[in-house]
């Protein structure tokens, strides 16, 4: 034992043979480590559009992580099959470097790190999670590599004035005055509003910002709690909201929180006329996790597959992309998460060329000033690096699929309120 | 107790690391950083997991407190070096007073003890949202150097706090500390007997494995620029660093370093080599070397490895 005061043991440790073993470990650590130097591939040849993707492939996140890698592969190998993006007179082939960060934050720094100065990308397609973003983002930063966040909704990612991070999809805000303006509309009953959040970027702010919108639109806000990461148990906060009597039951979290609550709500017998669950019913783990349950279930989301939008390069329309993803995944629906991710790498075959150059500076100047129209629909980056306000669609699980109630030109069916 | 031999050797690794910014890109630095880090870490465990005896999974509580007190001390505008400072004053603090209560326990329950203590400060911190901002975590103001300057500072600042602890390791291994806390990892009710005040030196040996934890906590949040409660209180962390510890040898001053940097190179050449089959590898990997190096790289005898294979069992260790 390494502290006894006998000569003895002293040997024990460190007396010949130990000092063998002791070298030999030292001597593994050093090599490893310059196995790590030298045996890793230095950057490919110079005409391809390295982008970077640390994706969540394992641990929390891992459903929404192996979404993204589906759709970057899709829309790679559709590219390079087009004869890639040309960059100032010149074609070039895209290749994606991806990463399993396990959903894990200090990796997701680590991996950004490795993607920025070995693998030398010229982009970084930023991680699921909004915190994850947030770190990435700032490697990206301060490598000047311009990152591209496909599904962080929340605003607060984009306030911490990293000029190199852009987002996609729309500011929640928006999102929530639609939502309860349509329900409003729809349901004129409807007066008191039970929020349920869990406490993490995306869902608390979205869960805040219905808050402050249904208070603007003349609602009571009879309960408005948030639930911590992991919680196992909603039965508490259930219990609380069915004393509260509420109209209306907005609940925010991921799929597995969510098909949680919805089954808890059911055992204690809450219902309410309408129940809107985000993301839920976006996500297709949650009608299919839930079944008959799952009907009813409202939700906002930033895309859906009915809607016709017009687009450009290698994916024209909504059902161009629609179908893409049909035969890539053996039948299944895309849900937001898809076509969010889809339509910002679209709006690269519009950047890049724009850009005209694949330095840093130039690419992030270009993605600054970006305008367009995708089959995701318009993305329109505004001060913040995020795209701007748009018309987002609302649905519903009717009879265990999904209806878009709206916008009214893609609707596909009207509100059913549930039985009380 | 540490050798000449031993001593020079983690003064070439020191150098090793040290120099990775003159040769290697920023890739590499930023794994010297994650190496010395965890280093601190599985150091600063050895204390209370290695010289005492007592199974804590409480590390990963003094992190994510040291990287909290070190995010809120710096937005609220103490400079940098400092909110480490506050960070490691505070955390000793904190954990010389649970180590009062929660050192009663002993073995697993002392264990189960340690891993609610994370879940609370994680519940606590993602509670309290107006001073932690809760789920969206801290956003900490960068410094706004050069990707090259601010790794090669990181690298330094965990490089001394390495150097701190290691050497605190070999003092208190001479020192009677060190003698006493080996004594009630052998036997506690014996060592009480012979006037070892054990409830003291448990609390020093757990103070111990906190206040350079919480250091390093500070630091790693002023380096990333972010935290937030899930990733600040990871259960997957506190559990590396024990089996780091065990990987190099636990109860000896080296085997902990040697643990930490064979742990993170493994991790990081699976990592970047098997995207999908990473943590299976990583895990038979931990697998063999517990089943066959009980005591970690310290101990390696290729003679016994190969013995157990034929299955044979060797002489006891």
């Amino acid at each position: 034992m390494a502290f006894q005061n006998s000569k003895e043991s002293r040997c024990s440790t460190f007396g010949q043979r130990c000092n063998a073993g002791l070298l030999q470990g030292v001597g593994l650590a050093a090599a490893a480590l310059a196995l790590l130097v030298a045996a890793v591939p230095m950057a490919a040849a110079q005409e391809t559009i390295r982008i970077g993707a640390p994706l969540a492939l394992t641990g929390g996140l891992a459903d929404e992580g192996m979404k993204q890698q589906l759709v970057y592969r899709m829309w790679a190998e559709k590219v390079n099959a087009a004869g890639g993006i040309e960059v100032n007179g010149r074609s070039h082939q895209v290749e994606i470097v991806e990463y399993d960060y396990q959903s894990d934050g200090p990796r997701a720094g680590q991996l950004a790190e490795r993607l920025a100065t070995r693998d030398r990308v010229h982009l970084i397609m930023a991680p699921f999670g909004s915190g994850h973003t947030v770190i990435a983002g700032t490697v990206g930063e301060r490598y000047r590599v311009p990152t591209v966040a496909c599904v962080a909704g929340a605003e607060s990612v984009f306030s911490t004035g990293n000029r190199y991070l852009f987002g996609t999809i729309s500011p929640n805000g928006n999102i929530t005055e639609t939502v309860v303006q349509y329900l409003v509309d729809s349901y004129p009953d409807l007066r008191r509003v039970a929020i349920l959040g869990r406490d993490d970027v995306f869902p608390k702010s979205m869960a805040e910002s219905t808050a402050e919108s249904a208070k603007a639109a003349g609602l009571e806000v009879v309960y408005n709690a948030l639930y911590s990461v992991g919680t196992m148990d909603h039965s508490s906060s259930m219990t609380s909201i069915r004393r509260a009597e509420p109209d209306w039951i907005y609940i925010t979290g991921y799929s597995q929180d969510l098909i949680l609550a919805r089954r808890q709500m059911e055992d204690l017998g809450l219902t309410a006329p309408v129940v809107t669950m985000v993301t839920g019913p976006a996500m297709k783990e949650f009608t299919e996790g839930l079944g008959g349950l799952a009907n009813g279930v409202t939700s906002s989301t930033w895309w859906h597959h009915s809607a016709t939008y017009e687009g450009l390069g290698v994916w024209p329309t909504t059902a161009s992309f629609y179908e893409d993803f049909l035969a890539a995944s053996g039948g299944e629906d895309p849900d937001y998460v898809h076509g969010a991710c889809g339509g910002a790498l679209s709006m690269l075959e519009e950047v890049l060329p724009r850009a005209g150059s694949l330095d840093g500076e130039a690419i992030r100047d270009a993605l600054a000033e970006t305008s367009i129209e995708t089959f995701y629909g318009p993305i329109d980056i505004g001060e913040n690096g995020m795209n701007q306000a748009r018309d987002l669609p609302i649905i519903q699980v009717q009879n265990g699929s999904v209806v878009v109630l709206y916008p009214e030109v893609i609707a596909t069916g009207s509100l059913q309120i549930l039985e009380e | 107790m540490i050798t000449r031999t031993g001593l020079i050797l983690f003064a070439i690794w020191v150098v090793i690391l040290a120099t990775t910014p003159l040769h290697a890109d920023n890739y590499i630095v930023r794994t010297a950083i994650m190496i010395s880090m965890y280093s601190v870490l599985a150091l600063s465990w050895n204390f209370i997991g290695g010289f005492t005896g007592y199974p804590s999974f409480a590390t990963v509580a003094f992190f994510g407190l040291g990287a909290y007190v070190g995010a809120i001390a710096q937005r609220n505008g103490v400079p940098m070096v400092v909110a480490w400072m506050l960070a490691t004053i505070v955390v000793g603090a904190f954990a010389a007073a649970l180590g009062s209560i929660l050192l009663r326990l002993k073995g697993h329950y002392f264990a189960i003890g340690s891993i609610a203590v994370v879940e609370v400060c994680r519940l606590v911190i993602s509670s309290w949202r107006s001073v932690t901002g809760g789920g969206d975590g801290l956003n900490i103001p960068l410094l706004r150097w050069s990707p090259d300057d601010v790794a090669i500072f990181f690298l330094m600042v965990m490089l001394v706090l390495m150097i701190i602890v290691f050497a605190l390791n070999a003092f208190v291994s001479r020192h009677r500390l060190g003698f006493g806390l080996h004594c009630i990892r052998q036997n506690e009710d014996a060592a009480d007997m012979v006037g070892i005040n054990t409830t003291l030196y448990k609390v020093i040996a757990f103070t111990l494995s906190a206040l350079f934890v919480g250091t390093a906590g500070a630091a790693y949040a002023s380096w990333v620029g972010y935290i937030d409660p899930t990733d600040s209180f990871s259960i997957l962390m506190t559990v590396k660093v024990p089996v780091m510890v065990l990987l190099g040898g636990a109860g000896t001053v080296l085997g902990p370093v040697i643990g930490a940097a064979s742990f993170v190179v493994l991790e990081e050449i699976f990592w970047s080599n098997f995207l999908d089959w990473n943590r299976a590898i990583l895990g038979m990997v931990i697998v063999f070397l517990i089943f066959f190096l009980p005591g970690g790289l310290l101990r390696v005898s290729f003679r016994k490895v190969r013995d157990r294979l034929k299955g044979r069992e060797g002489v006891a260790t």
